[in-house]
């Protein structure tokens, strides 16, 4: 019984989890402007993270060791460095955007300009992460997410044509070009394989003391909290394309994407989705400057990890604080949130291959994995995601250059 | 291994600010373009404050704020920023007039709105929801005619 409560407690941490500032900002714009045409690339993306983090996350139980600990070591100093190098920027620029989305929900509840809550945020993020326990941290926020399954509610009462839905998935709309098309399916992947998933989940699993016993809960976890995310992201695609699409009207900040809620419950559906977008954001906040503590001081063998007193892992304590420090900055030089996010989705989908051709070959180690070495199937997947993943990369600079940014 | 890292995160700042750009129009029908697209722009902004407005009664006032607020910003930065275009012959000016009359107009009454919403509340909704929809129509029958 213990084990299934841990388990569904698991399930619904992940599923209230998955949706980030990217998620939220790339699924309304893509909802508003492509309709549900773009769902595929969710549903791709999906399959994509539940993949690698599987494998991840089997990596940690089974060596008791997070994957950039073994980056380093399967592909040497110099490799292991660029990859930390592109991983780190973009946790960085990604922890900015998560800092200024919560910001940006208290924004909405208070009226206060958000730049006033960007200070308290950094802070209390800090104070949460050096004070409260793993798990207490990961559950408690992660719970709170589930708030977002009012945008669920609200499309069903928003009423859709869902016929006009359906027609969507295989029509795009003519008006759009077809850069502008991949541009934005490369954003959407972007936000549903962001590299910090990975790595957290990795880690966490290390924090949490993961063994070969605890694989059917990370599996768990994966298969089904992942893709409930899943779900949830089409949700929000799909408010979008029934509120927006119909008026051509183009969300570009975080109060505009919460309006269909808005519209359909009314204030209780207003307060709910805040505190959702709150949850999450924050919640990805924790993460993402965690990740940061996590890349760093596992490539350089550092002490790391909230299971051991500060003291004796300062410097993994002291890279977190600096990287919220650098994000907290970068946000409160007034560059708008939401265009960072945008921005950090196109780098995330760029390094992709850097993140996940490292967990691929770990996975697939038998000296790392033993009898835990990927099966037949998981190799033929990773490599199709492998492939994928370098052409994304190729094509994202150029296509948001070509696109001016998907304008 | 840093002197390697150099080109990258030059390329990589480059992309950034290029992406970010406004780019003059090239001739006639690039600034009739540029003049459609800002017509969009505009027409996405009116009808977010037509929401705040339509849906008054049922959001926050603080929210409806943060949305009438969001919608000046947009028309704000959309008139400066095709204001800024070069406008290549005289055929193109009266194109610049037609829009910029229509997108400063849209600045003006949503400016008005907030105002008052920062006050004691939108005065007539019955007639703001009624000028929003006729200005919302108008710059998309712009947009339409300059696709």
């Amino acid at each position: 019984m213990k084990r299934l409560v841990g388990v569904t407690l698991g399930i619904l941490t992940a599923f209230g989890g998955f949706v980030d500032i990217g998620d939220l900002v790339a699924n309304a714009v893509v909802g508003s402007r492509f309709g549900m045409s773009l769902a595929w690339v969710v549903v791709v993306g999906i399959i994509g993270i539940c993949v690698f983090a599987e494998m991840s996350g089997r990596i940690a139980a089974v060596s008791q060791r997070p994957v950039f600990d073994l980056v380093r070591e399967r592909m040497g100093p110099r490799a292991g460095l660029v990859n930390l190098g592109a991983s780190f920027f973009i946790n960085v620029l990604t922890l900015a955007a998560e800092i200024g989305g919560a910001a940006l929900a208290l924004e909405l509840v208070t009226g206060l300009n958000y730049l006033l809550w960007v200070p308290p945020v950094a802070l209390v993020a800090w104070l949460v992460m050096w004070r409260v326990k793993f798990d207490t941290m990961e559950r408690v926020f992660g719970l709170a997410g589930l708030a977002l399954v009012v945008f669920l509610v609200a499309l069903w009462q928003l009423g859709p044509d869902w016929g006009a839905l359906t027609t969507q998935l295989v029509r795009p709309p003519q008006d759009e070009g077809v850069p502008t098309y991949l541009y934005y399916a490369i954003a959407l992947l972007g936000g549903a394989m962001t590299p910090y998933e990975v790595f957290f989940f990795s880690s966490g699993g290390v924090e949490e003391k993961w063994t070969r016993k605890d694989l059917v809960t990370a599996r768990a976890n994966v298969f089904v909290g992942f893709p409930l995310g899943g779900v949830l992201s089409l949700t929000i695609a799909a408010c979008a394309a029934t509120v927006f699409m119909p008026v051509a009207a183009e969300p570009d900040s975080l109060g505009q994407m919460v309006l269909p809620v808005a519209e359909g419950l009314g204030r209780i559906g207003l307060g709910v989705v805040i505190l959702g977008v709150f949850a999450a954001t924050f919640g990805a906040t924790l993460e993402t400057a965690l990740s940061s503590g996590y890349s760093l001081s596992q490539y350089f063998g550092w002490q790391w990890g909230k299971y051991v007193a500060p003291g004796r892992a300062a410097r993994f304590h002291v890279t977190v604080l600096a990287s919220v420090i650098v994000a907290t900055a970068l946000i409160l030089t007034t560059i708008d949130p939401i265009k960072v996010t945008e921005y950090s989705l196109v780098f995330s989908a760029a390094a992709l291959p850097l993140t996940y051709l490292p967990v691929l070959m770990i996975a697939n180690d038998p000296d790392y994995m033993g009898e835990k070495v990927n099966g037949r199937f998981s190799n033929l997947l990773g490599s199709f995601y492998m492939v994928l993943l370098l052409v994304v990369a190729l094509a994202a600079i150029p296509l948001m250059l070509a696109t001016k940014a998907g304008q | 291994m840093i002197s390697q890292a150099r080109p990258a995160l030059l390329a990589l700042l480059t992309s950034l600010l290029l992406s970010a750009c406004v780019s003059p129009a090239w001739d006639d029908h690039d600034y009739a373009l540029k003049a459609g697209k800002t017509a969009e722009s505009a027409v996405s902004a009116v009808r977010f404050a037509r929401s705040a407005v339509a849906y008054r009664e049922r959001i926050t006032g603080p929210y409806a704020e943060v949305l009438l607020t969001e919608a000046v910003q947009d028309l704000s930065s959309v008139n400066d920023q095709f204001g800024g275009v070069q406008p290549p012959s005289d055929a193109s000016d009266r194109i610049r007039d037609e829009v910029l009359r229509l997108t400063e107009k849209a600045e003006s009454e949503v400016e008005d709105l907030l105002i008052q919403a920062r006050r004691d509340g939108v005065k007539d909704p019955a007639t703001a929801l009624r000028d929003l929809d006729r200005l919302a129509s108008e710059l998309s029958d712009f947009a339409e005619k300059h696709r």
